[in-house]
């Protein structure tokens, strides 16, 4: 069964994404053409936000894989289709090695050799190496991926159980790849915008905030595909309550990480690592960084309480689709400051690459999606999810 | 959910499903209710002390004498018998504060998270688990106190009104150690306390002694198990476990920022907060593995602490080890990134300076050898389960040495470096509270169920039948 002709939501959500698509990816390239260097910009804002969302899910999927549940084998299939989507992604990274000059400070060679600081760093800071670990971080998502796609389409045509025991084994030692990839891509490509501060805690900033967009994303998707139907009836309340909550811990693993980070440089209050807040608490910055506190931690922890919000899925899908728009500012707050250096600025690029490249990447998804039944059949999972009453 | 709500337990047994088998249950097979509660209250009330019990308990309390000869020689001449000195301030008293508070962590998330998480699992080890945090938060508390040098005024590190012009400094991270683990303490204890009501009454109903009797019929405050009863205790367990939760978190978060907040190299680093968390738990794991095997095999008690509830636990650390191996690796990679010589020079200070054996010692033992934890063999393994369980025990202590001590001996000034060595007074202190903890923990396990009872009785199929009839 296709399943973008059962579900006429899911028709919808393409037509829209292909709109988006269609008139962001215009209006962007038209801006590429006038002021290449804020394209590279705002394109890598726009990547990180929706590559984060699919790298995210593929985390969730080796996590569900782990550890099984009920949460996971209903949101399972859109895990596995935005985690589908990874190949595409790369190849939509490739245009940032083009605008490796515009984006890091450390390509300018000149630069490099006049600040002692950078020059200490070049043996890691330099273009062919960045570009090789970036192939590499690829290499290990992409064959995650590869390997947890093949073995659950075999999952779906066969009763044995050694496709979910591979995915299990496979999950455990690839978690620790994943995190370490992630861990260095966040340095490499984030962090490194500012390339004289660091910080040993990033790389979980950066996976608490992908796995967070991607659990809020897997929560709108699956609300607009839960209309009747048996994957209505696996998102009953009880596994919404447990998704819920699983949101609400990674709101407090997001706000935990970030707020530790700053407690401990802002106690020290050393010039080589204060500089990264004052970029984000000076010339109007402050005012993403307190609506980044308040829409990004306060609001969602309040209502995630709340056992009720949880259980309606109208409005779980609310909070998350709040959590979603509000990732926006977070990706903004550890990117953007690095750019717009006179104060709190965005150009219009930012926005039409951001609906350019969600446009474009949604449609993926939503193909991948339609590909395969919307519930995984050959899950163990799955019988007690269905069977279960309420 | 409705564990246990059943006065009277059907008196045959049940008839046995068969495909339960030890390596995959949580219960052995062919259990009953009244089995369970004969099983486990008997080891309190009717079974010989066995000789083995006084013989241990012998050794514990000879230690802690020990440690009373250490606390009183210190109180006479002052901290000077120990090895601390400028430059390292803090030696074995912090080292030893963190490695016991960090055990205390799996207790509490055993109990609480766990609880939250529907792992039933947890159900035969969650009291003892929580009755080690106990004692552990006991054994921790004692060294800041005694590091203060005059711990008859530890009460200044609070906030009251005095005539002295005192007040705690509360930038400090080190009067957040105050409250955190001053209700880290109070809410173990308060959970601990009243998981265990229940079974005080079983106990207060099935002991022979008058004075067993009354003891346990006064800790059991009136408990009579009617349904009312079982609401309420529900919903302050629930609540309880949800106060706990954060605390697992908050705890050991504060005493990372204990270091972190500083301006050392090796302490201030803002992976510390979720690495020593996870560094807290892995440690609370090992040790709860460390006595849950012995415990299990003296007393007979395979059939409620299973194979798979071991596996289960190895998991657990082998996770959060790899946590903590990834905190190290950060450590590392950081050290270099910065391009900050003083950073840098710590990283291989560690590595190659004076101190080089204890970092790679660490390395083995904290890292090297737990990844045998990968094989389901290892973890099927209970001799070599434990001695894993021991070495990742050393290998959390020696962390703890490696952070306190090569950060503080060599930090900017050369002409300000020194070493560190502990001196006998130092060990006899340490090896005392191992003494006082083991001690607490024997007198427990005689005095008090170390599994809970009647949670024990919610696995069995008996109660599943009544949960799935009221759903």
């Amino acid at each position: 069964m296709n399943a973008l002709d059962s579900v006429p939501e899911l028709a919808g959500l393409r037509r829209v994404a292909l709109w988006a698509a269609v008139s962001g990816v215009l209006a962007t390239l038209a801006g590429a053409l006038f002021d290449p260097t804020q394209f590279f910009r705002s394109y890598l804002m726009a990547w990180v936000y929706w590559g984060g969302v699919a790298l995210g899910c593929l985390g969730l999927l080796m996590v569900y894989h782990l550890t099984g549940g009920g949460w996971g084998v209903a949101i399972r299939r859109l895990l596995e289709a935005a985690a589908g989507t990874l190949p595409a992604a790369a190849v939509l990274f490739v245009p940032l090695l083009f605008g490796l000059g515009a984006l890091y400070a450390w390509t300018d060679r000149a630069a490099v050799l006049a600040d002692h600081v950078l020059s200490q760093k070049a043996a890691y800071l330099n273009v062919p190496f960045f570009i090789a670990r970036t192939a590499l971080y690829f290499v290990v998502w992409l064959a995650l991926a590869h390997f947890l796609d093949r073995w659950s389409r075999r999952q779906d045509e066969t009763a044995e159980a050694w496709p979910g025991e591979r995915m299990k084994r496979l999950s455990g030692g690839g978690l620790v790849v994943y995190g370490l990839a992630m861990t260095f891509a966040a340095f490499d490509w984030i962090m490194s915008l500012e390339p004289h501060w660091f910080s040993t805690i990033f790389g979980m900033i950066f996976i608490a905030d992908s796995a967070l967009g991607a659990l809020a994303f897997v929560l709108v998707i699956s609300y607009l595909l839960a209309r009747g139907g048996a994957f209505g009836r696996v998102l009953a309340p009880p596994i919404l309550n447990d998704l819920g909550n699983l949101l609400l811990a990674f709101v407090m693993v997001y706000a935990y990480v970030s707020f530790s980070q700053l407690l401990i440089i802002w106690s020290a209050n050393l010039p080589e690592e204060i500089t990264w807040y004052l970029h984000r608490v000076e010339g109007g910055w402050q005012l993403l960084a307190n609506a980044l506190a308040i829409f990004y931690f306060a609001v969602p922890f309040m209502v995630l309480l709340s056992r009720g919000n949880k259980r309606q899925p109208r409005r779980l899908a609310l909070i998350a689709g709040g959590v979603l728009a509000a990732r926006l500012l977070s990706v903004f707050f550890l990117i953007g400051p690095a750019f717009y250096r006179r104060g709190l600025g965005a150009h219009w690029l930012d926005v039409a690459a951001l609906v350019g490249l969600g446009g474009v990447w949604v449609a993926l998804f939503v193909w991948r999606l339609s590909s395969r039944p919307l519930l995984a059949q050959g899950d163990p999972e799955l019988a007690p999810a269905l069977a279960r009453k309420h | 959910m409705a564990p246990a709500s059943h006065p009277h337990p059907p008196a045959e047994p049940p008839a046995s499903k068969g495909a339960a088998t030890p390596e995959s249950a949580f219960i052995a097979p062919g259990h009953t209710f009244g089995s369970i509660t004969d099983k486990i209250s008997a080891i309190v009330l009717t079974r010989r002390t066995p000789v083995g019990w006084l013989l241990g308990f012998a050794i514990a309390f000879g230690l802690v004498m020990l440690f009373l000869m250490a606390v009183t020689w210190l109180l006479l001449k002052g901290t000077g018998i120990w090895g601390v000195n400028i430059p390292v301030g803090w030696g074995f008293a912090i080292i030893n504060f963190v490695w016991w508070i960090g055990i205390g962590h799996a207790g509490t998330l055993i109990s609480a998270i766990l609880l939250l998480l529907h792992q039933h699992w947890r159900t035969s080890i969650n009291r003892f688990a929580e009755a080690m945090t106990l004692f552990a938060v006991a054994c921790a508390g004692l060294f800041p106190i005694l590091h203060t040098g005059r711990p008859w005024l530890a009460y200044w590190l609070l906030p009251y009104p005095n005539s002295m012009g005192l007040w705690p400094q509360f930038r400090s991270p080190l009067i957040w150690d105050v409250f955190a683990v001053t209700t880290y303490a109070t809410v173990s204890a308060l959970f601990w306390f009243v998981g265990l009501v229940p079974d005080l009454a079983t106990l207060r109903d099935r002991a022979r002694s008058r004075v067993g009797r009354t003891i346990y019929g006064v800790l059991a405050l009136g408990w009579r198990g009617s349904a009312r009863h079982w609401a309420r205790y529900e919903s302050a367990y629930l609540l309880l476990a949800g106060l706990a939760t954060p605390l697992v978190l908050s705890v050991h978060t504060v005493v990372s920022f204990d270091f972190a907040i500083s301006v050392l190299p090796g302490w201030h680093t803002t992976i510390f907060p979720p690495y020593f968390v996870a560094g807290a738990i892995y440690s609370g794991f090992a040790m709860v593995l460390t006595l849950a095997i012995p415990i299990r095999a003296a007393y007979g008690l395979q059939d409620f602490i299973t194979q798979r509830h071991l596996d289960n636990m190895a998991k657990v650390m082998l996770a959060t080890g790899l946590i903590v191996a990834y905190g190290y690796a950060m450590e590392a990679f950081i050290a270099w990134y910065s391009g900050s010589f003083y950073e840098r020079f710590m990283y291989w200070n560690r590595v190659t300076g004076p101190y080089w054996p204890v970092f790679w010692a660490l390395i083995a033992t904290n890292i090297v050898i737990p990844q045998l934890l990968w094989l389901k063999k290892v973890r099927l393994n209970v001799p070599v389960l434990f001695g894993i369980a021991l070495v990742i025990n050393t290998g959390m202590w020696l962390e703890r040495f490696v952070i306190v001590v090569t950060s503080l001996h060599r930090d900017f000034l050369p002409s300000s470096w020194g070493m560190y060595y502990p001196t006998m007074w130092d060990w006899f202190t340490y090896v005392g509270t191992i003494g006082l903890f083991v001690a607490m923990l024997f007198l427990f396990i005689r005095f008090l169920p170390m599994i809970s009872i009647f949670e024990m009785r919610t696995l069995l199929p008996e109660s599943k039948v009544k949960d799935s009839a009221h759903a």
